[in-house]
């Protein structure tokens, strides 16, 4: 087991094109995860009991949902939904195909940490905005979201690095990317060297994305 | 102004119904501060918390300047609690907002125009004594600071009424008078009604006009804090009482004394030391001050005496008499012996 510089030249481009691949995956289906699945987190928590939009019915409807997109191992959900990912994207390999996938398994992952976050919330601080007089939506845009700000970042951050570990399984329908790369070269082929190059970029990817994400929570909270 | 009737709010929990406000009547007039005090779990947080509906009452109405809240649908409850400010004991301000924002946000929720909000906060701010605060977090500011805002922001909107949720219960004494300097100010000068609760009772000494005691979700007694403080009539708001004023001589110097134990009551003026000195040239017996106080409630003193009278026995009933007749009230305390 050693490293072969020569080798780290030799695929040199092709480790560039995965490394785009991912970033490609990871920044469409956090995209989509912040998109919907924010929205999604906020219904989840006002509409729970006790809150200023209980809707039980909505609650376990949604909660229910996003509990089975969840319990379906990602592998699962990859090919499952390549008739989906058909219809939208009109093929099934390359990055952004795995991106459907990606953004599907991001989705309630994402809107179950804005809801925990939300929970952290002093419940006083809610209710001093109800007693003010203020709309639901004053309440979503002025109350909740500034509140947990801090804490809904570090969700991002952990969306994120979740979503690097998956679109590693992204290879398995054409997807691409940096983990596919590792699989193919250094799992398929005994290539220690793309083994190693390929894990050190993804931990520090990984490294880079957790500390700007702490960087960033620490550096908005006002509290 | 606020009319309590006849409200009832239970609570289900896995052990079974609770009764949190148990049928309270109450009428609060306009302008008026009034107190509503009791220990923890009687029911006081429950009551003003259905005030304004943050609570909705299981049974009675809630009557806030001639609307009955509990009528209202979500929109209107909206409308009218614009009219109705609150403040906390954990003063629950946006902690990733500026005061200015905290404040202004009260306005934006009654619709203020943008021009309007920054010149209103100012004055707000100026009202509470926080202009050089305006652009700091709530972090950094004092527990005192903080409920200064609360209260700038509940009187954002020029509401007819404000309800102090435990306000004071987190501060240290002096913050406490200070903040209370300031609702009674406020009180003054808006002609706001103003209800509180604490278990605090000199909260209510130095504030209030009219109190409640609550106990187990009942009111037990209610009137004028200075009639009340003057001869409570429950254990309970004796008890209160006590925590502030105290009139009373230990036990065991009580069984020294060899004539009349009296505890002398003085209400308004200024607490009578003439009655007792006229009394004393008047009739042939002699007095001992054991315990004397005057209290000033409502900035009405209260005066309270205890003495002991030695003389012929006619004697000493003819000078009760004569107290009595001079508006004191006597009442003879039973010896050790």
């Amino acid at each position: 087991m050693g490293i072969e510089w020569g080798r780290i030249i030799e695929l040199w481009p092709e480790i560039q094109t995965a490394f785009f691949q991912t970033l490609t995956m990871i920044g469409i289906s956090l995209s989509v995860a912040l998109i919907v699945g924010l929205p999604l987190g906020i219904l989840l928590f006002i509409t729970d009991r006790g809150l200023f939009l209980e809707n039980r019915p909505v609650n376990s409807v949604v909660g229910f949902v996003v509990n089975i997109v969840r319990s379906i191992p990602f592998i699962i959900l990859l090919v499952a939904l390549i008739p989906l990912t058909k219809f939208i994207t009109g093929t099934t390999i390359g990055p952004i195909a795995a991106s459907v996938s990606l953004s599907v398994a991001a989705i309630p992952f994402f809107a179950r940490i804005v809801e925990t976050s939300l929970r952290e919330i002093d419940k006083g601080v809610i209710e001093a905005a109800i007693a003010v007089g203020a709309t639901p939506w004053m309440i979503i845009k002025d109350v909740l979201l500034p509140e947990a700000k801090a804490s809904i970042i570090q969700g991002v951050t952990l969306t994120i690095i979740s979503l690097v570990a998956y679109s590693a399984m992204a290879g398995v329908v054409g997807g691409g990317g940096i983990g596919d790369l590792a699989i193919r070269f250094g799992y398929y082929r005994y290539d220690n060297t793309i083994m190693i190059v390929t894990v050190v970029i993804l931990i520090v990817l990984v490294q880079l994305i957790q500390q700007a994400g702490d960087y960033t929570a620490k550096a908005i909270d006002k509290r | 102004m606020i009319q309590i009737e006849k409200l009832t709010k239970t609570y289900t929990t896995k052990h079974g119904t609770v009764t949190g406000v148990d049928n309270v009547s109450l009428d609060i007039g306009k302008g008026e501060i009034f107190g509503i005090v009791g220990y923890s779990g009687a029911g006081k947080s429950s009551l003003i918390r259905c005030i304004n509906l943050l609570e909705r009452p299981t049974s009675g109405s809630v009557i806030v300047d001639g609307k009955d809240l509990t009528k209202l649908n979500g929109n209107q409850l909206r409308k009218a609690r614009l009219k109705i400010g609150m403040i906390f004991q954990h003063f629950y301000l946006i902690s990733q907002k500026t005061v200015y924002d905290n404040i202004a946000f009260a306005l934006r929720a009654a619709g203020t125009p943008p021009k309007i909000i920054s010149a209103r906060v100012e004055e707000l701010l100026e009202m509470v004594g926080l202009s050089d605060k305006r652009d700091v977090y709530p972090a950094q500011l004092s527990g005192g600071q903080k409920q200064r805002v609360g209260i700038a922001r509940a009187l954002a909107n020029n509401p007819a009424v404000l309800l102090c949720d435990e306000a004071t219960s987190a501060l240290d004494p002096n913050t406490t008078l200070s903040i209370l300097r300031l609702l009674k100010d406020i009180n003054r000068k808006l002609n706001i009604t103003i209800v509180l609760i604490t278990h605090e009772m000199n909260v209510v000494k130095e504030i209030c006009d009219r109190m409640a005691v609550m106990q187990e979700g009942c009111v037990i007694e209610e009137g004028q804090v200075y009639d009340i403080f003057a001869d409570p009539q429950k254990d309970l708001t004796k008890e209160f009482i006590s925590s502030v004023v105290s009139f009373n001589v230990p036990e065991h110097l009580l069984k020294e004394f060899t004539g009349t134990l009296v505890k002398v009551l003085f209400k308004g003026g200024v607490a009578g030391e003439g009655v007792i000195s006229d009394t004393l040239q008047n009739y042939p017996i002699k007095g001992n001050f054991l315990h004397g106080a005057i209290e000033y409630i409502q900035e009405r003193p209260l005066g309270v005496f205890i003495m002991e009278l030695k003389g012929t026995s006619s004697a000493v009933m003819d000078a009760l008499k004569y107290m009595e007749s001079r508006s004191a009230i006597v009442e003879v305390i039973p010896s050790g012996h």
